[in-house]
């Protein structure tokens, strides 16, 4: 049994790889898509920020399994016919861009406003105000739920799976038929998560006591 | 069988995803129990207990938050069976989330609890309170309004996690809807269905969370 485990370890560790790339490029598109929504959500026109609010809403009131399903098998009947790798990305991406936008927005919402005006008395222009005063103070703020939200990232790819996006948990999964040991491989595989995830989740604690500091 | 087309269809869907929602509901109700039980106990042994329960406790929440609903899913329900241990598909999915969510339960319990401030813990010794009295009557009124809150938005992600109970074949929502498209090929208007019907449960469930927050005025908590 031992042999057919370190047999599959190259394949689970190379598939742990294709994880991480697919949660990198889904993140990097979500805080890319998180700011759109942010800005939208703030703008003076009710009809965009109608928009970014119903988004949002619709967004974290579904699973991301349904949305998956949806971009994957629905949008193909559709004629938008994607692989399911693309698919995977651009639903984590799309689910967590919802996310994202509500933790840009807590943060510029933490900055006191008589910051602004108290910036403009001294002279300085709106964007040094906000490049140099809101800007550093919202990095602080947000960085320990954007470092979460990489971490529940990491763990919706397996998710992807069910789609057949080549990731971690369909290489367990078809590894765990080929040699029937599902238990030995599923619980290597939620260790390979853990060791992913758990270097974030210490990030973020050492990220909130230093917030803590700066208080 | 004949499916309908136009508005109809959609009333078809909805009409068969609805038989589903009676075990999502379930699965999250019973995951729900099974992780406020299990962290109400570690929170306890958090608070009351030594160094060693603590790490215990710690170690825990740590790993079960770090691995994915799916692979603990999976480890219930496929991997469990080689060993003897057969578990029916909703069984399965009850326990996994639960398993799951405690770790979660557990922090939001803790962080309730951690927000009072140790001084009214103090103030409680001084007039002769015992920890058990300090804990029922000074903590735990307090901590349960800050813990409603992040409680709801948790139970909002349970709801959501269900969905991947549909992998281990438990029959709510998520598995009807790929029954029906295997049947009927209408995908598109059909993930767009279960959409509606979880936004159906989880919308009312976000908003409460939000007003109870604005009402008790617990900023500080968060899901």
């Amino acid at each position: 049994m031992m042999d057919h485990l370190l047999e599959c370890m190259p394949q689970l560790l190379r598939a742990a790889g294709d994880t991480v790339r697919m949660m990198a490029v889904s993140f990097v598109l979500a805080l890319i898509i998180g700011a759109v929504l942010a800005l939208m959500r703030a703008a003076r026109v009710r009809a965009v920020s109608s928009i970014a609010r119903f988004y949002i809403s619709v967004i974290r009131g579904t699973p991301v399994l349904a949305q998956l399903f949806f971009i994957y098998f629905g949008l193909a009947e559709m004629g938008v016919v994607m692989s399911s790798y693309q698919a995977a990305i651009i639903g984590l991406a799309a689910n967590s861009g919802a996310y994202v936008a509500e933790i840009y927005r807590a943060g510029f919402e933490s900055t006191p406003k008589g910051q602004l005006e108290a910036g403009g008395a001294l002279g300085l222009r709106r964007f040094q105000v906000v490049g140099l005063i809101i800007v550093p103070q919202m990095a602080t703020v947000i960085l320990p739920p954007l470092a979460n939200q990489a971490i529940i990232l990491i763990k919706e790819t397996s998710v992807a799976s069910l789609i057949a996006a080549p990731e971690l948990m369909l290489r367990a999964r078809d590894l765990a038929s080929e040699y029937f040991m599902p238990l030995e491989l599923y619980v290597v595989a939620g260790i390979i998560y853990f060791l992913l995830a758990f270097p974030l989740s210490v990030l973020v604690r050492v990220l909130e006591a230093r917030l803590r500091v700066h208080r | 069988m004949t499916v309908p087309s136009g508005f109809d269809l959609y009333l078809y869907i909805v009409r068969v995803l609805i038989t589903g929602v009676e075990t999502t509901i379930a699965v999250t109700l019973g995951s729900l129990v099974l992780s406020m039980v299990v962290a109400a106990l570690f929170a306890g042994c958090y608070r009351f207990g030594g160094q060693f329960t603590r790490v215990l406790v710690q170690s825990y929440v740590e790993f079960f938050r770090a691995v994915p609903v799916l692979t603990q899913l999976f480890v219930i329900y496929f991997g469990l069976a080689t060993i003897g241990i057969r578990l029916d598909s909703i069984s399965a999915a009850i326990l996994g989330l639960g398993i799951n969510g405690s770790a979660y339960c557990t922090e939001i319990f803790r962080g309730g609890v951690d927000a009072i401030p140790h001084g009214q813990t103090e103030a409680a010794y001084a007039v002769g309170l015992s920890s058990w009295q300090v804990f029922r009557l000074i903590i735990l009124p307090q901590a349960v309004r800050l813990v409603l809150p992040p409680l709801t938005n948790f139970t909002v992600q349970l709801l959501k996690n269900t969905s991947v109970a549909s992998a281990v074949a438990a029959p709510e929502v998520m598995l009807l809807a790929h029954n029906l498209v295997n049947e009927t090929f209408h995908s598109p208007e059909i993930y767009l269905c279960v959409c509606l019907v979880y936004l159906c449960i989880s919308l009312p469930m976000m908003r409460f969370a939000s007003w109870l927050e604005f009402r008790l005025g617990a900023t500080g908590a968060r899901s």
